[in-house]
This record gives structure tokens, C-alpha cells and sequence, in this order.
């Protein structure tokens, strides 16, 4: 039932207690980092908390301070005892940057183990790992705790999906990690190719990397025969395994041995009370190398009161409900609008509007850019928009990292870049 | 020299009826028309009696339009007309990036429209061939 039962189950007063105990270390930790000495310095602060409610007199962090710390402002050791970096997406410029100490490898894959171990997936099991590796969290981290139970695990990474589907049936395995929307979009080739579902083994799908609802869960069930865990994480608190759903899937568990939770108002910074919607601000508490405090998510969910069937103690969060930002997600890659909009600044034949469309099709995600040609510019010449179109794919692609369909459209038809216009549109029933 | 109106339209219904509907409105006679796509949009381009206010009408209406220099020879309207001019652009080396014409008299006249780098260096040979250079476009 559990990986760790006394950690799993730790009663809430004894959890808190060692919450603060761990708060206390991270605080003094984070005091080694060029970041938070001069903070702290800059705000009177001795880093430490009498309780976990002293938690609060610290200032947020948010994806702007990391980025301002570029590249190891936040790191509290040398190098030398760093053994890993992993980089999240920015929205413009510098992407941000997490590093850990061998420890906090460990503890991640630990944390990652118990997550995976609570939906099910056990020693005997063959894990098709289907997230891309490298500076994105999504695939070491899995790897990892995966490993650490002792499944065998196939690191194949994204894309690729002949191969993908070739070794699902060759090798039989039983669990997957992938996106939602991969998911969605193995089953369409699964189903043109004609391939019996009988020739796949996997029973357990391990969803992450995009924010997806209950409908979208079900769909995927249903079309596999399968059960599908919804899997919470984010690079600057490590990656995946910060809150895994167990086999009652009603709310993830926050593994508030290592992460404390708030909830507060996006707008006034308020924490709210226990049970109120809001955004998610989490501080690392078992992280040596690079410790966060209180980093605003952006992520809007809610803490469940009540207890867990399954006995864990941990408190759950509700599926993610959306952002207090205007980030996307188009297959696993976090995208901003500013980035995109950073692109046409560069780019002088073409106007400051634009409209983005995420959409489906044929099981995979689109993303549509609609761009408005300069009147100026424009010299009748079919060949110069193409080259302008192609230019204008490769730039967005270099700064998104997905490659989007690039629309022209005609001066003054999309909304103006005054006020409040809805640049997203998105029309996948995620 | 003669001038053709480009307009870019997005490859959705009802584009092209608002440009011929805004020419009908101004009474301009619409002489000829070609559409080259490039998938979710294109240029259409337009020949008629007066470009010059044809293009005005569609600028003030928003539409993307630009004009561009072409050569419109009148040719005779019979089998091999365009094959010789084509034979002498091939002599001169020159290439044709776009063509199409219109018929001005049925079985005597028409004119042919040509897209080239070079307009005026492309008029000063057909004129010399002894073609009659229309550029009242």
C-alpha cells in the first residue's frame, strides 16, 4: 500500500512538526545563496520561523526573481557538489534554472517512487517512459523514481511513435508516462494502423506535463481499457512527483514532507484559508542544492479538508484548474504569449497583433499563430510572403520550441494589442 | 507602362465577392483576373478599365493592395501569338515570372500581360519587334 508508510502516514500534528523542523533547515540553507542573503539582509529577516505560520513574514519567490538570479544566484554550493541542472521554459530571454545536489536527486526519484507506487506501479513492471529527457524534468525525473522501485524502465523518450508503438507490443509494457495529448494521439495511430488494443499490455498511464480535466481522463480510459494518474509538478520544485493522485484519484497528494503548501490570493498575496480556491505557493523543504521559498506557482487549485481513503496523511490538492497567467501548454511545452509576441516585435513587415489557436487535429495539437501582414510592406508578391511565413516559423520556433502554423491575415482583422484582447483561443477539450 | 492591382486575401469564402462587389459599386470593368494560393491565403491579381481608380476604391475599403509594374502587349488573338513573344523574352533571356491576358476584340485583338524584373527593357524589345505597348492601365 505504501513506499514509506511512517512518512505516508505521519499524523498532521507530527507532519507539521517535522514541516517546521524542515523549514527551519531550508531557511538557513537558503541563507548560503547570494539570492536570499541579500534578501533576507534586505528585509531584516533572520532565517528562521518560530511556526509554520512565520512562514509568511518571507517574501514570495517568483519565475522572475529566478530569472533574475540567472544563472546560479539561488545555488547555495559550489559546484562541485551539484550534480545535476534541469531548465524550465521562459517567457522571454533567459530560461530559468534549477540545480541539485546528489541528495536532492535522491529525494526527488523518493518522492517520484512513492508517487508512482501509490497508483499501482510495482518492481514487476515495465515502464515506457514517454517524456522527453533532458532539460525538461519530465523524463529523468520519472526515470528516476521509476528505477528506484525497481521497475524495468524503457527510456524512449518523446516522439517517435512507430517505434513507441513497436516496443509496446514487443516488450509488453505494463505502465506508461506521456502527455495527455500524446496519449490522445497514440490512440488515433493506433487506430488507423488497425492494431488490436489486445496486442498492448499497458494497464496504467501516468499523465503529466499538461493540465487536463476529469472528461479528458475518462476519454483515455475508456479508449485503453486503461487507469490514468494525474502526476503535479513543476521544474523549480524539482519537476514531476511534487503531488500524485493515489488509486482513490480524488485530489493529489501534496508530499508536504518536502514541499509546504499555501494557498493565497493571486491579487493581494492573502493566504487563504484552508479549502478556499486560489494559487498554489510552495517552498521546497528537503532541497540542499537550490532551494525555493515560497514560489508562486501560478497554478490555481484548492487544498481538500478531508481525509484520504488511502490513509496518507498528506494533504491532497484538486486537479490544477487553470493559471493565474496567461502561460499555455501545446504538447508538454509550456508556452507564453509574450514569447510569441517578442517574435513580431523583431520582425518589422509584420504588425504588433496577433492571434494564437490551439487546436486537435487528427489526436494531435496544433498551434495556429495568425499574424497581420504590415500594409506597407506588402508588394503583391506571392514569393515574398512565403519567405516571409517560413522566416516567421522558424523564429517562433526557436523561441517556443514548437513548431506553429504560421496564418497571414489581413491588416486590422484581428483585435488590437490594447487592453485586455483574447490572444488565446483554445478550442481542444483538454 | 502598365500596372496591375495585387490584393492579398485570406483563403476564406466571400473574399474575392468583396472585391468584385466594391468594383461593381465604383462601375469599373473588371478585364481580367488570376488567383495564385498559397494555402490559407493568396495574392489575387486584377486587370481592369481603370486601375488607377479601381485601386484607390479597394485601398479605401482596407483591403492589402499594392500596384505593380507589367508589360500588356497587344497581340493578335490567334494560334501561336504568345508563343512568339515568349520565343523572344527566351532570345533575350529574360524570364516570365507571371502571365495571363484578356481578349479585347474576339478573333483580332488581345492583350497579353506579362510580369518581368525588368518592364521598361522588356517594353523597348517587344516595341522594337514592332508590338504595341498598351500602358494606360
Amino acid at each position: 500500500m505504501f513506499r514509506d508508510e511512517y512518512l505516508e502516514t505521519l499524523p498532521q500534528k507530527e507532519l507539521r512538526s517535522f514541516q517546521l523542523e524542515k523549514l527551519n533547515r531550508t531557511l538557513e540553507t537558503a541563507n548560503k545563496s547570494p539570492y536570499y542573503k541579500k534578501l533576507f539582509r534586505q528585509c531584516g529577516l533572520k532565517p528562521h520561523a518560530d511556526n509554520l505560520h512565520e512562514i509568511r513574514k518571507f517574501p514570495f519567490t517568483t519565475k522572475d526573481d529566478l530569472r533574475k538570479s540567472y544563472p546560479a544566484g539561488m545555488v547555495t554550493t559550489p559546484f562541485a557538489d551539484i550534480v545535476r541542472m534541469h531548465a524550465s521554459s521562459g517567457t522571454t530571454g533567459k530560461s530559468t534554472l534549477v540545480f541539485h545536489t546528489m541528495q536532492d536527486i535522491e529525494n526527488w526519484a523518493n518522492l517520484v517512487a512513492r508517487g508512482l507506487y501509490a497508483a499501482g506501479v510495482r518492481k514487476t513492471d515495465i515502464f515506457q517512459n514517454m517524456m522527453s529527457y533532458g532539460l525538461f524534468t519530465g523524463g529523468l525525473g520519472l526515470h528516476y523514481g521509476a528505477e528506484k522501485i525497481g521497475a524495468l524502465v524503457l527510456p524512449v523518450g518523446s516522439g517517435n511513435t512507430h517505434k513507441q508503438i513497436e516496443l509496446l507490443i514487443d516488450l509488453k509494457a505494463t505502465v506508461l508516462h506521456i502527455t495527455p495529448s500524446y496519449l490522445l494521439y497514440l490512440g488515433h495511430v493506433i487506430e488507423e494502423a488497425k492494431i488490436p488494443l489486445s496486442s498492448f499490455s499497458f494497464k496504467i498511464a501516468i499523465l503529466g506535463a499538461e493540465p487536463h480535466s476529469e472528461a479528458t481522463r475518462r476519454k483515455l480510459e475508456k479508449m485503453f481499457h486503461i487507469k490514468a494518474f494525474n502526476c503535479y509538478g513543476l521544474s523549480e520544485m524539482n519537476g514531476p512527483g511534487v503531488a500524485f493522485e493515489c488509486i482513490y484519484r480524488k485530489g493529489l497528494h501534496l508530499w508536504e514532507d518536502s514541499y509546504y503548501g499555501e494557498i493565497i490570493n493571486p491579487g493581494t498575496g492573502e493566504v487563504l484559508p484552508e479549502g478556499e480556491e486560489g494559487e498554489l505557493v510552495l517552498t521546497t523543504l528537503q532541497r540542499e542544492g537550490m532551494p525555493v521559498i515560497r514560489y508562486r506557482t501560478k497554478d490555481i487549485t484548492r487544498f481538500i479538508k478531508e481525509k484520504c481513503g488511502c490513509g496518507r496523511t498528506h494533504r491532497r490538492i484538486v486537479r490544477i484548474k487553470g493559471r493565474t497567467d496567461d502561460m499555455f501548454v501545446i504538447k508538454g511545452v509550456n508556452v507564453f504569449p509574450s514569447q510569441i509576441e517578442a517574435v513580431l516585435m523583431e520582425t518589422p513587415e509584420v504588425d504588433k497583433n496577433y492571434r494564437i489557436i490551439l487546436d486537435r487535429k487528427e489526436g494531435l495539437d496544433v498551434l495556429t499563430v495568425e499574424i497581420e501582414i504590415k500594409r506597407e510592406y506588402f508588394r503583391g508578391d506571392i514569393n515574398q510572403l512565403r519567405a516571409l511565413q517560413g522566416r516567421m516559423t522558424s523564429m517562433l520556433k526557436d523561441a517556443i520550441l514548437v513548431t506553429p502554423v504560421v496564418e497571414l491575415v489581413e491588416p486590422g482583422t484581428l483585435p488590437p494589442s490594447t487592453g485586455k484582447a483574447q490572444r488565446v483561443l483554445d478550442k481542444r477539450r483538454v | 507602362m502598365g500596372r496591375q492591382i495585387s490584393i492579398f486575401v485570406e483563403n476564406k469564402p466571400g473574399k474575392v465577392n468583396r472585391i468584385t462587389g466594391i468594383l461593381e459599386k465604383e462601375k469599373i470593368n473588371l478585364k481580367a483576373m488570376t488567383i495564385a494560393d498559397s494555402g490559407t491565403f493568396g495574392i489575387i491579381k486584377l486587370m481592369t478599365d481603370d486601375n488607377k481608380r479601381a485601386f484607390n476604391a479597394l485601398r479605401e475599403k482596407k483591403l492589402l493592395v499594392s500596384l505593380q509594374d507589367v508589360v500588356v502587349a497587344e497581340i493578335p488573338d490567334k494560334v501561336g501569338a504568345f508563343h512568339r513573344i515568349a520565343k523572344i523574352l527566351e532570345n533575350a533571356k529574360i524570364n516570365i515570372e507571371d502571365a495571363y491576358g484578356f481578349i479585347v476584340k474576339e478573333g483580332e485583338k488581345a492583350a497579353l500581360i506579362l510580369k518581368v524584373p525588368d518592364t521598361s527593357a522588356v517594353e523597348n524589345i517587344l516595341k522594337k519587334k514592332g508590338y504595341k505597348i498598351i500602358d494606360n492601365f
